[in-house]
């Protein structure tokens, strides 16, 4: 058994004493700060709900997120997209994910559940427009199936499909950049949709993102580059 | 004409999707991007002069609710130069890749420099336009992961502990400034720059947001004694990635430090925030410029040489925040930028050469070069000539604008460290320069040398005539800084 921590480890020494004292000091300034905030402040938040119609959804983080500030999400896409791209350039797949599991329970549960995600991935893309939902919320679910997928050995990144990846993972930041450059082109403003088909646009935007959102999860799980498999 | 404005974000976005999906193409599709955004930065410039600062106004949602896409000239100087620089890159990358198929290792390393290339080329232009606080900071996190990722691309032990310690660096730094505009939001309401310059008070919640994002950003940028992680980290990238990282990465950080002391923070002008910064500065310079001259490899001292001239950047803060519309004060600390950025991505680009030369960067093996590699060694020595700010080069129009401010304020502690900067950057320099012109070569070595592609002797000479062209550019430089001025004083 590996010692957890030595009792030299776990005394309080003067360094750690200082930053002690100085991480309780930075926590009082901050709370202060906060205590000191104005409460009266005219927000954000209300000027969203006064646009809310012209945006073509009912749900307000929708209309933020897609349309009032529907660069940065553009942007944090891209940040999805770097992350694996990022992943992929310094490590390869485990090969560990070769070997399959021979669980029957698992194996049983993931064809109850798996052929039940998609379904409700769309539902709460759909739903995003008007209540609770999204692409994120929807591609958290893709996401899931994929893990699961992958776990059971029942799809595994090497075994083809492997052409299909990177379009996949791309296709939600080109569907935002398409449209927003669209608008550019056709109407001088980035991102400016034309109000009564904004709602469709917004859904087309988001299920592109969902599924690149749903494969980049899974695929960060994966934790590395898929590679040919070797003929063995 | 407002349109080119967003194009110059999503053409190298479209390009870094196009090299990741591609991979065949990977070069041809981040060429066609580089030449397209270079052809945009210049169509904005032509833009700008004729009519005065740009704003676009995405989703045709106005601030408060939208975000403002603004180019003043401050802006567009920054445009510029990563455009002249990004090209040199480009071509350089070429070169130092080469043709491999994306089956092999190098082919591999190719496809994933190139996709990364183009994010960090989108994440500075969107970071240079953003006139929102917190977009800034969402364009930050674009360009701290491709600066990572970039960095931990060479093969080489030491690289992914190095970058390791970049990302945690870089998190830690953004988050910290998000706290700040967390601060910034809950105080004044809003987060348009403008905006924002109208509202700030001397408040409890804008000192915190001060100190919180300062800290932050200072650390990303390297600013001593927050610097510990750019030498193993600019040294032991690959050549290209550390040109990038030493030249612009760490000057996107800087930017937004600048922007904001200019336009949000300026209430707290008068505390002593501004002064900390200042003096940190002067101890970059001293403390980087000794550890430069005590390394015994070219890369890390090139390396240490940046941890030095970043503090330049720093110590003029104080005057900025005070005379915020004053574009000659402004102007020297640019000129700064413009003459760093291109000398010390020259002289990473010749380091580069050395490197492929020798396949070792250790100083005592440099000697004789001179004779086998001419133009990596002429493109050194003038990149090294703007560093010690000799005449005539950018290095020089900077000091002496700055001299002039730190003169005629009567700051002669600061006159001395500006001088005194450039005498210990004059000793690193001669130190490798004495080496490359040494006569006896050691012609073992030199019989040795592998050959290095023209394209990256090229691109390194040009950035290096980049960096003495620039001392005769200066009245240009203020011309274009002079393009909104308003705007910067917070008017706009």
């Amino acid at each position: 058994m590996p010692k957890i921590a030595d009792q030299d480890e776990v005394r309080l020494t003067a360094g750690r004493a200082l930053l002690l004292g100085m991480s309780l000091v930075l926590t009082l300034t901050l709370a202060a700060a906060v205590l000191s905030l104005p409460e009266d402040q005219p927000r954000l938040a209300q000027v969203a709900l006064e646009r809310l119609p012209e945006s073509g959804v009912g749900n307000a983080v929708t209309a933020v997120l897609l349309n009032f500030r529907g660069y940065d999400t553009l942007l944090e896409v891209a940040v999805l997209l770097l992350a694996i791209i990022g992943i992929w350039s310094v490590a390869r797949t485990a090969r560990v994910w070769i070997k399959r599991p021979d669980t029957p329970i698992l194996r049983a549960f993931v064809r109850f559940v798996v052929p039940l995600m998609p379904i409700m991935a769309g539902y709460l893309l759909w739903i995003g427009a008007d209540e609770t939902g999204g692409a994120f919320q929807g591609g958290a679910v893709l996401g899931g199936m994929g893990i699961l997928w992958i776990a059971a050995a029942v799809w595994l990144p090497q075994r083809g499909g492997r052409a299909l990846l990177r379009p996949l993972l791309a296709i939600g930041l080109l569907a935002f950049l398409i449209a927003a450059t669209w608008m550019l082109l056709a109407r001088g403003n980035f991102f400016e949709y034309p109000p009564e088909q904004a709602k469709d646009i917004i859904l087309i935007i988001e299920g592109a993102a969902m599924l690149s959102i749903g494969a980049t999860l899974a695929l960060l799980f994966v934790g590395g580059a898929p590679q040919k498999e070797e003929s063995s | 004409m407002t349109t080119v404005l967003p194009l110059i974000i999503v053409v190298p976005i479209l390009a870094a999707v196009g090299a990741f999906v591609l991979p065949r193409w990977s070069f041809p599709v981040a060429l066609v991007g580089s030449l397209a955004t270079v052809g945009l930065a210049v169509a904005l410039a032509i833009e700008a002069t004729a009519t005065g600062a740009v704003r676009h106004t995405i989703g045709g949602w106005r601030a408060p609710l939208g975000i403002d896409l603004v180019l003043d000239g401050l802006a567009l100087v920054m445009v510029l130069l990563t455009a002249l620089i990004g090209l040199a890159i480009t071509l350089y990358g070429r070169g130092y890749f080469g043709r491999a198929a994306p089956e092999t290792e190098k082919g591999r390393q190719a496809v994933y420099f190139w996709a990364l290339w183009m994010f960090l080329w989108a994440a500075l232009n969107a970071l240079f336009l953003s006139g929102d606080v917190f977009n800034l900071y969402v364009t930050l996190e674009l360009l701290g992961f491709s600066a990572v990722a970039l960095t931990a691309l060479a093969d080489k032990p030491n690289v992914l502990k190095a970058a390791m310690r970049y990302l945690i660096v870089s998190l830690s730094g953004s988050l910290m400034y998000l706290t700040g505009v967390a601060f910034l939001y809950g105080g004044f309401g809003v987060l348009d720059i403008a905006q924002l310059s109208s509202l700030t008070r001397e408040t409890p919640a804008l000192a915190v947001a001060a100190a919180l994002m300062t800290a932050g950003l200072a650390m990303k940028t390297a600013l001593f004694p927050l610097h510990f992680w750019l030498p193993p980290a600019h040294a032991n990238a690959a050549a290209p990635v550390s040109a990038l990282l030493s030249a612009l990465v760490v000057k996107g950080s800087f930017y937004i430090l600048l922007r904001l002391w200019l336009e949000v923070l300026y209430p707290l002008a008068g505390t002593f925030v501004p002064q900390v910064i200042s003096l940190l500065g002067v101890g970059a310079i001293v403390w980087g410029s000794l550890q430069a001259i005590r390394q015994t490899r070219l890369k890390l001292l090139i390396a240490y040489s940046t941890v030095a001239q970043l503090g330049y950047l720093f110590v003029l803060i104080p005057i900025l925040a005070l005379e915020r519309d004053n574009t000659l004060v402004l102007g020297g600390v640019i000129c700064f930028v413009l003459a760093h950025a291109s000398a010390k991505a020259a002289a990473f680009l010749s380091a580069g050469n050395i490197l492929q030369a020798l396949n070792d960067d250790k100083l005592s093996k440099l000697d004789g070069l001179m004779r086998a590699l001419p133009l990596t060694v002429t493109a050194f020595g003038l990149a090294g000539l703007s560093l010690v700010a000799l005449p005539p080069s950018g290095g020089f129009v900077a000091k002496w604008l700055m001299l002039d401010v730190a003169i005629s304020r009567g700051y002669w502690g600061l006159t001395v460290v500006i001088v005194g900067g450039g005498l210990l950057a004059a000793v690193y320099v001669m130190r490798v320069m004495g080496r490359l012109f040494k006569q006896a070569a050691q012609p073992e070595v030199l019989s040795a040398l592998k050959p290095v592609p023209r394209v990256m002797e090229f691109s390194a000479f040009g950035l290096a005539l980049l960096a003495i062209g620039l001392g005769f550019a200066g009245v240009y430089v203020l011309r274009l800084l002079e393009i909104g001025a308003r705007a910067v004083a917070g008017g706009g």
